[in-house]
């Protein structure tokens, strides 16, 4: 199994697609710090808004762990196309190149070229989320330097003390990796119907647009499924910032998450394993 | 040749959408055979070859190599298998040297070894391109990595479909000197399906025909074309006069005139009879000669069918 894996993760990463994620992460993050140095500390004095009229401020709350989380709202939306750009090329690629050919006849399980394909999906969709994580922290950090995590949610505000920083972003990162397998997960499953990479790209955000959309409208008919949507439990990494850590709900969207990679990957097990390869 | 049958397939059919494009297929493939898989487009040739390599799942029937069921012991009955479908598709992003890993670690659970790598790859003249991304590759020269990859785990089955297609003639004579080396020379069990007759009446000691998924006829190639063997081709002159004669013949029937000479059915029994009467008429009889044509086998049998 580690031979299959080591052979997956290299012709993952030996693909140009591969790093298109990595080169957005690249262009954009330096790109958004080196706007909010411009800016200086009016952003966050714009976002405090009324609110610094009642609170006496101190110490550098304009520093890489504030705007690290900054940028992780700003770039959560996007992270699940550059994703499902590598996850749904991993099986629709292998056919449109004839591949399956090569490597189907051999004597090796479907089962177990399946299983290394998906963990060294599951591989790369973690070490995308861990470079926007060293990028924006770690660029962060050299230009803004260290302070408070400043916490804006929904009108509430947060301070959370510099020395929780470190735990708190690892959770986070965690967290969200955990929550982008299911959308690795989800264009792997269509990856697996088709045998060009564009049609699970677009049914994956297609997917995900759909889901969003219930999970934000409050409407009472959507009330019921609305728990059951993984694109409810999207933003988990959120809640590695409140104060107290809601370890129940954390927990309870962690499951959810877990459920959909879990089923989807078993789907996509049972149809690769008796697909016919015409391709 | 040995009587061990490497390679069985048992009552083996596939639909699509409800069309049968192989039916009741059941082949017999003996160790040190090369077998020549036979039939026209679109006969169902490469829908059975998947079939036997697990690409596609058989409707009916089943596939049995090295008495392996492929079904229940799929691991175990293609440990020693190799094989091309229809044309060689490798990573061409990646070097022949890292196709070749790739596609040996499946079958040997390890990287193969690099001197291994090397051998396979001089064998079929790629030693200077080892390190060349495939996709600089020419069509002929994937097909020799696709070979080279065959053999790469020590194969006792290779299964090579339409090998020479797209091939120059000096790399179908290559292809063909290698499919006699294999077999003759290494001990290895060559199943070649082709439309090209000449290609597999130059190698094939075995042989099955199909035609719209049917199994028309199986068996060695020395025998098949000796039951056609009653056509033979008189070389004569003057033609117009032996024609007539041979057409007045009761035991002879002509079946059509050509430029090396006047093709005719008869008994070979009768043969020196036909002889005799043509050299008494005042022809001359330069030769003739019986038609083993497998061509001329393969279009009776298939149009019959």
């Amino acid at each position: 199994m580690i031979n299959l894996l080591y052979y997956e993760l290299f012709k993952t990463y030996a693909k140009w697609r591969t790093y298109i994620g990595f080169l957005v992460v690249m262009v954009v993050i330096p790109l958004v710090l080196w706007g909010l140095k411009l800016e200086g500390g009016n952003f966050v004095q714009r976002q405090m808004g009324r609110l610094q009229a009642d609170f006496l401020v101190s110490g550098n709350l304009f520093n890489a762990w504030t705007i690290s989380q900054i940028i992780m709202n700003s770039l959560w939306v996007h992270v699940p196309f550059l994703i499902s750009l590598v996850a749904g090329d991993q099986l629709a690629g292998e056919a449109t190149a004839g591949t399956f050919r090569l490597i189907l006849i051999r004597p090796v399980s479907r089962a177990r070229i399946l299983n290394a394909k998906y963990a060294a999906t599951l591989i790369y969709t973690a070490s995308l989320v861990l470079a926007i994580a060293v990028m924006s922290i770690g660029l962060g950090l050299l230009m803004f330097g260290s302070g408070d995590i400043l916490v804006l949610e929904g009108g509430s505000l947060t301070i959370l003390p510099e020395s929780q920083a470190l735990f708190r972003f690892a959770l986070a990162y965690a967290l969200a990796i955990w929550s982008m397998w299911v959308v690795a997960s989800l264009a792997f499953l269509f990856s697996s119907f088709v045998e060009n990479a564009i049609g699970p790209i677009i049914s994956t955000m297609g997917v995900i647009i759909v889901f969003l959309v219930v999970s934000n409208l409050h409407i009472s008919a959507f009330e019921f499924i609305r728990p059951y949507l993984f694109t409810t439990h999207e933003s988990v990494w959120q809640k590695a910032f409140a104060d107290p850590l809601d370890w129940s709900t954390i927990a309870a969207s962690c499951g959810v998450l877990g459920a959909y990679s879990a089923a989807l990957w078993m789907a996509t097990l049972a149809i690769f394993k008796t697909k016919d390869i015409l391709s | 040749m040995s009587s061990e049958i490497v390679l069985r397939t048992i009552g083996l059919g596939k639909s699509y959408r409800g069309r049968r494009v192989v039916q009741d297929l059941n082949l017999e493939v003996r160790r040190g055979d090369v077998f020549g898989f036979l039939g026209p487009n679109g006969a169902g040739k490469s829908t059975t070859i998947r079939m036997i390599l697990s690409l596609i799942t058989p409707l009916t029937g089943s596939v049995e190599i090295f008495g392996q069921d492929l079904h229940r012991n799929r691991e175990r009955a293609l440990a020693s298998v190799a094989g091309i479908v229809e044309k060689p598709d490798f990573y061409l992003y990646l070097s022949a040297v890292r196709n070749m890993q790739i596609a040996g670690s499946l079958t040997l659970r390890r990287t193969p070894k690099k001197e291994k790598i090397d051998v396979c790859l001089g064998l079929v003249g790629l030693s200077d391109r080892a390190g060349d991304r495939v996709k600089t590759y020419s069509h002929g020269m994937k097909q020799r990595l696709g070979i080279a990859q065959a053999l790469l785990c020590d194969p006792e089955l290779i299964i090579l479909d339409e090998p020479t297609n797209g091939l120059d003639p000096q790399g179908m004579k290559e292809v063909r000197e290698l499919v006699h080396h294999l077999a003759t020379e290494k001990g290895i069990t060559v199943f070649l399906s082709s439309h090209l007759l000449n290609e597999v009446e130059q190698v094939a000691t075995r042989m099955a025909i199909i035609n719209k998924g049917n199994l028309i006829v199986q068996g060695s190639v020395d025998e098949l074309l000796r039951s056609n063997a009653n056509t033979v081709v008189v070389n004569v002159t003057p033609q117009k006069k032996a024609l007539l004669l041979l057409q007045k013949m009761r035991s002879a029937s002509v079946v059509e005139t050509a430029e090396q000479g006047i093709r005719v059915e008869i008994d070979q029994k009768r043969i020196p009879a036909m002889v005799a009467a043509l050299v008494e008429s005042g022809c001359q009889v330069h030769a003739v000669i019986p038609e083993k044509s497998l061509e001329r086998y393969f279009l009776s049998m298939t149009e019959q069918s």
